[in-house]
Parts: structure tokens; C-alpha cells; sequence
């Protein structure tokens, strides 16, 4: 009755069983194992010139006598670590450790950047050098010694000798009364393995916590994607709203000239007017997203702030542009996130009058007020596209988009015959930077 | 309109929309243009004064959107206009809004001059759904989890169920009809039956109400589009 049952605690058992056996035969099998071994035994290797300074340098410098042996060693010991503690800040040491860990140890930091890096994250990566010169030296004397060890232990039964130590082979029984010597010795050789995998994983994380980005790095990093996914966004939804918006109204119009070119010409002539307008448009905003698109690729450099501001200027009075321009405000008295988005602010608007009203002439503000930054920018209405479009459209937004973000104030729209935007910036930006 | 046409009402901030819209519907003897608005501001003084049958309605528009001039109007005109909302794109989040608020069907700008059309004559004759597919993946898009309970609470026949179903699947009143080996006026006693049980304005709302209930899925799908 019960048998299918038995037979399935008994397969449930077998599996237990298994699972055992893979834990303790795990590091024995395991490929990772091996990679660590030799990141550990390169670790022991590198460790060599400091034992080497520890037992020969400075017992021969030092006046010690040789039956003194325990302060030799200390003082050895010392001498060694402090030399080790120093070459450990050597700037190739980062990218030596970086490149062993990223080899051996399967790359757990791969957003690691190599190259020049700031003195605390050499002094972390110098502490990295440390542990993985000392666990390694460790394991690597075990590595040499336990093996040696191994096969002496499995001779002794047969021989009646363990020949290891300095006053001559140890003497053991024949025979089966010391089978326990190679069975001690098998465990501890399956205990190095387990010690090789700990320590492997024990520097992992070490790595991880040490060479990988501090956590300022991590919140500029993810600020700066942040930053990139925004812009993203900004200009997928530019192309959406402008490029996408033509092309409906050239499909539209398309298909109004069609069914009226026979019975309305005059319609028909109309509709082809507005295709014309519309693709031109277009055009133009598309020349604009993608200008943006490649600024953003080279654009590594760091942003330009208010300071960059006279070059702006310049620019656009090179592009045919009348610029009155007053400024007064310095651009250091603001947060430099203010001073990179005033600029990039005024960049827009410069732009959008240059894209909207054509070559007028522009009057531009910066003043400081209300403890903040004050941006004016003021053109009068160009009579050339005005009517095609619908006031400010995706520029605008932008700038609005930057206010927002920093708790600004933004007020854009007709002032008799001009066009105004005017921002109030906080000095500070919202939180600071 | 006194005489026989389909009166339209355009509504588009942008110009050149509205110029195209107009000669695309006047090149047609039986619709005329009777008006229009640059806002949805504007929508109930020409509803009142035009009385059109139709509303083209864009969706984003400065001061009052088309969402918003939708709603308005169903609630306060009375024997309002069907509402056929007009958009660029079409997976902007407002146009299932739109749907919900009572529009009839919605339009892509980039639609065909033909296609154009006949969406205003099918809202008009109101006897089958506009675009069937492009509702089903709307609604696929905006499918909500909670509240759900399949339109039990609506009590509908067996009859009126199926009806519904077919009506979701895109099928006029005649296919239905012709489908189930019904009369066409048994068909509209149905579809009548059904719109009032749901509290439903229109085919469009009862259809909508219909995927959001799970009633039908929208993976169900459609046989004509």
C-alpha cells in the first residue's frame, strides 16, 4: 500500500543525499574554484619581494642578534607590512588589481573605470593590493605545503616514517594502525579547497566594495544617466510634436489637394502651398533635434554655464541675430546646476526666436533679484511663420521643463508687439547640488 | 442644417488641419462644413448656433482640450452632436479618454481622405463601429484589472450578450442581423435594449464599457476592421 509512498521519501532522501555531497565536493569541482586559486597564488607571488625585504633585508641592516629570533620576525614582519602599505598607493596597482580581479575573479565591479582616479579610491584600491597579497601568500603556502604533505602522509602506513620537520622523520607505526595519517591529510586538502573558494569569495566582495564606484560615484553616475534619459525623452517627444505633427498636416493637405485638384483648383493650389510650408518646417525642426542629437554625443565636455555666456552671444550676433544684451549678475554667486541651466535656458530662447520670428533684433536680461537669478529674453513677433504655428510649442516646454525642475518661475507670452519669456531662477537651484 | 446634409463642425487649433479637413469634406455633395473653432472653448455657442451632426474634435488645444469639450457638450446640449475625435498619433493616452467621455470613435489625422469620409458617415448612421481594431487595441492598452465583474450586474440576455459581442467584433447591424438569422429590427430592439442596460450613449460606449468589465477581451478578436 504504502510503497510508491516509501519510494519517493527514499528518492527524496537520495536527493538530500546529493545535495550534500555537492556542498562539500562543490569547490573540489567547481571551475570558479581553480580561477580563484590563481588569482590567490598570484596574490602569494606577489607577496615574494616583501617576505624577501622582511627576512633579508632587514635582519641584515637591523643589529639583531640570531637567537633573538621572535623580534626578528616581529621587526621583519613590520618592515614587510610597511612596504607593502606603501608601494600598495602606487597608481599601477589599481589597474594591476582591476585587471587580475576582472580575469579571474568573473568581473564583479564592471562599472570600475580604469584610468586617473581621485587619491581616496587609490587609497582603496592600495587596501585592495594589501588583503589580496596577505590572503594570497597564505593560501599559496598552503597550496605548496599541503600537497608535499599529502603524499609523505600516504607513504607513512608503508614506510613507518613521516618525513617531514627539521629533527628527522617522524617515526609512525606500520600498517593499517596509521591509515588515519592520509585520511587527516585528504580532509585537510578538501578544507584548502573550501579555504580557497571563502577566500576567493571574500576578496570578490572586497573588490566589489573597494574598487567599485563610492557611493557619491554611484549617485553622479545614475544622476548622469538620469540627465541622458531625459534628454532622451525631451527629444523624442520634440521630434513626436513637431516632425510628426507636419507630417499629418502634409498627408491631410495631400489628400485634400487630390480629391479637389479637378473641380477647385484654387483649393487644391492652396493645399499644396501648406504641403510646402509644413515639410519645410519640418525640415527645420528636424535639422534642430538631430543638431541636438550630435551635440549630445560630443558632448562629454562639461556643460557650459552663465560664464560661456558671451560666446553664446557672439554667436548668435555671427548668425545674423541683434542682440541687446545687459547682464548683471555674477556667475559664480549662483549654483553651478543654476548657472548650466540659465544658460541652456537662454540658449532656447535665442533659438526659438531664430526659429520662429527669424533674424529680429533680440533684448536679453540677467539680472539678480528675490535672491535668485532673473532671465528675460524679449523679441518682437516676426510676421514670416508666426501664423503656421501656435506660439512657443517644444521650446517653450523645454524651458519649462528646466524651471520646473528647479522650483523656478516661468512666464512666457505676448507684450504688445514683442514676445517675452521671462524665468525667475532660484540662486541656489531646489536642494542645491 | 435644414437641408438633407451631414453637417460637420471642425475643431482644430491648427489651421491647416481644419483648411484640409474642410476641402477633403466638401468635395463630397452630402456633407458640408457648417463651422469652425480654433478651441474647445468655442464648441457650445456653434453647437447651439450650427446645430452640426458631427464634431470633429482634436484633442490637445490650449485652453479647453477636447476632452473636455467633449464631456460638456454631451452633458449639457441636448440632442448633441456624435463626437469623432481627431488626433496625430494613435497611441496618445487621451484619445481612450476622449472615448470614455463619450466620443463616438476617433480619426488619425494621416487617415485617407476616404477613410475620412466614411468615419463621418458611419458615426452618423451610428449602426456599426468606427474602426473596431483600433478600439480593441486601445482598450487592450488600457485594460483595468480592478472592478471587473464581465457586465453581471447589467442583467443582459442571452441574446442581447451575443449581440454585444458582435457589436465589439465590428459588425453593422445588418451583419448581425444576418449572422444570427434575425430581422434587422429585431437586431436594433437588441442593440437598443443593450445601449440602454449599460446606460450607454452610444455603440462606442457600449463597446468600451464592454472590454473595461471584461465582458469581452480584448484578445477575443475581431473579424472585421
Amino acid at each position: 500500500m504504502d510503497l510508491p509512498l516509501r519510494r519517493e521519501a527514499r528518492s527524496l532522501s537520495f536527493c538530500e543525499d546529493r545535495l550534500v555531497i555537492r556542498r562539500i565536493l562543490g569547490p573540489v569541482t567547481s571551475r570558479s574554484t581553480y580561477r580563484r586559486w590563481v588569482f590567490l597564488v598570484l596574490g602569494g607571488a606577489l607577496s615574494a619581494p616583501y617576505v624577501l625585504f622582511g627576512a633579508v633585508v632587514v635582519p641584515s641592516v637591523l643589529p639583531l642578534s640570531t637567537d633573538d629570533l621572535a623580534s626578528a620576525f616581529l621587526l621583519g614582519g613590520a618592515g614587510a607590512l610597511v612596504v607593502l602599505a606603501a608601494t600598495s598607493l602606487l597608481p599601477p596597482v589599481r589597474a594591476l588589481e582591476l585587471a587580475a580581479i576582472r580575469e579571474l575573479l568573473d568581473d564583479p565591479v564592471p562599472e570600475a573605470a580604469s584610468g586617473p582616479v581621485s587619491g581616496r579610491a587609490r587609497v582603496r584600491a592600495g587596501a585592495m593590493f594589501v588583503a589580496h597579497v596577505l590572503v594570497g601568500a597564505l593560501i599559496s603556502l598552503a597550496s605548496l605545503m599541503l600537497p608535499a604533505f599529502l603524499g609523505l602522509a600516504f607513504a607513512a602506513p608503508f614506510t613507518g616514517s613521516f618525513g617531514a620537520g627539521t629533527d628527522g622523520p617522524l617515526l609512525v607505526p606500520r600498517g593499517w594502525a596509521s591509515a588515519w595519517l592520509p585520511a587527516a591529510f585528504l580532509l585537510a586538502m578538501l578544507l584548502l579547497f573550501h579555504a580557497v573558494a571563502g577566500a576567493g569569495a571574500l576578496l570578490t566582495r572586497a573588490a566589489v566594495a573597494w574598487l567599485g564606484p563610492s557611493a557619491a560615484e554611484r549617485v553622479a553616475l545614475l544622476e548622469r544617466r538620469t540627465e541622458r534619459l531625459a534628454e532622451r525623452n525631451r527629444l523624442a517627444r520634440e521630434l513626436h510634436d513637431s516632425v510628426g505633427h507636419a507630417l499629418s498636416v502634409v498627408s491631410l493637405q495631400a489628400g485634400a489637394a487630390r480629391r479637389t485638384l479637378r473641380r477647385d483648383p484654387d483649393t487644391a493650389e492652396r493645399a499644396l502651398e501648406a504641403i510646402e510650408e509644413s515639410a519645410r518646417a519640418a525640415l527645420d525642426d528636424l535639422d534642430h533635434v538631430l543638431g541636438l542629437l550630435r551635440e549630445e554625443r560630443a558632448g562629454r565636455a562639461p556643460q557650459a554655464g552663465l560664464a560661456e555666456l558671451p560666446a553664446l552671444l557672439s554667436a548668435t550676433r555671427a548668425a545674423g541675430v541683434e542682440v541687446d544684451s545687459e547682464v548683471r549678475a555674477e556667475a559664480a554667486a549662483v549654483a553651478p546646476v543654476v548657472s548650466r541651466e540659465a544658460y541652456r535656458i537662454l540658449q532656447e530662447c535665442l533659438t526659438n526666436v531664430l526659429r520662429h520670428a527669424g533674424k529680429v533684433p533680440v533684448t536679453l536680461r540677467v539680472a539678480e533679484a528675490d535672491g535668485g537669478l532673473e532671465l528675460t529674453v524679449r523679441n518682437p513677433v516676426g510676421a514670416a511663420r508666426d501664423s503656421a504655428r501656435n506660439g512657443g510649442g517644444s521650446g517653450l516646454r523645454g524651458i519649462a521643463e528646466r524651471v520646473d525642475v528647479l522650483g523656478g518661475r516661468l512666464r512666457a507670452g505676448r507684450q504688445g508687439r514683442d514676445w517675452e519669456v521671462a524665468v525667475w531662477l532660484p540662486a541656489g537651484g531646489r536642494g542645491g547640488e | 442644417m435644414d437641408d438633407n446634409r451631414i453637417g460637420v463642425l471642425l475643431v482644430d487649433d491648427e489651421q491647416l488641419v481644419r483648411t484640409g479637413l474642410r476641402a477633403i469634406l466638401e468635395s463630397e455633395p452630402d456633407l458640408a462644413v457648417v463651422g469652425e473653432a480654433a478651441d474647445g472653448a468655442e464648441v457650445p455657442g456653434l453647437v447651439a448656433r450650427h446645430r452640426p451632426d458631427v464634431v470633429l474634435m482634436d484633442v490637445r488645444m490650449p485652453s479647453v482640450d477636447g476632452i473636455r469639450a467633449t464631456e460638456h457638450l454631451l452633458s449639457t446640449a441636448d440632442r448633441p452632436p456624435k463626437i469623432v475625435v481627431v488626433t496625430t498619433f494613435e497611441n496618445d493616452d487621451y484619445v481612450y479618454d476622449a472615448l470614455r467621455a463619450g466620443a463616438s470613435g476617433f480619426l488619425l489625422k494621416r487617415a485617407r481622405p476616404e477613410e475620412i469620409l466614411s468615419a463621418v458617415r458611419t458615426v452618423v448612421a451610428g449602426d456599426s463601429l468606427l474602426f473596431p481594431a483600433a478600439i480593441r487595441r486601445l482598450a487592450a492598452r488600457n485594460a483595468r484589472g480592478a472592478g471587473r465583474d464581465g457586465l453581471r450586474g447589467a442583467n443582459l440576455t442571452e441574446r442581447e450578450s451575443e449581440v454585444l459581442r458582435l457589436m465589439a467584433s465590428g459588425l453593422s447591424n445588418v451583419e448581425i442581423a444576418e449572422r444570427l438569422f434575425l430581422g434587422l429590427q429585431t437586431v436594433k430592439t437588441h442593440v437598443g435594449n443593450v445601449l440602454a442596460k449599460l446606460g450607454a450613449r452610444d455603440r462606442t460606449q457600449a463597446v468600451i464599457e464592454a472590454y473595461e468589465s471584461g465582458f469581452v477581451s480584448p484578445s477575443d478578436g475581431v473579424r472585421r476592421s
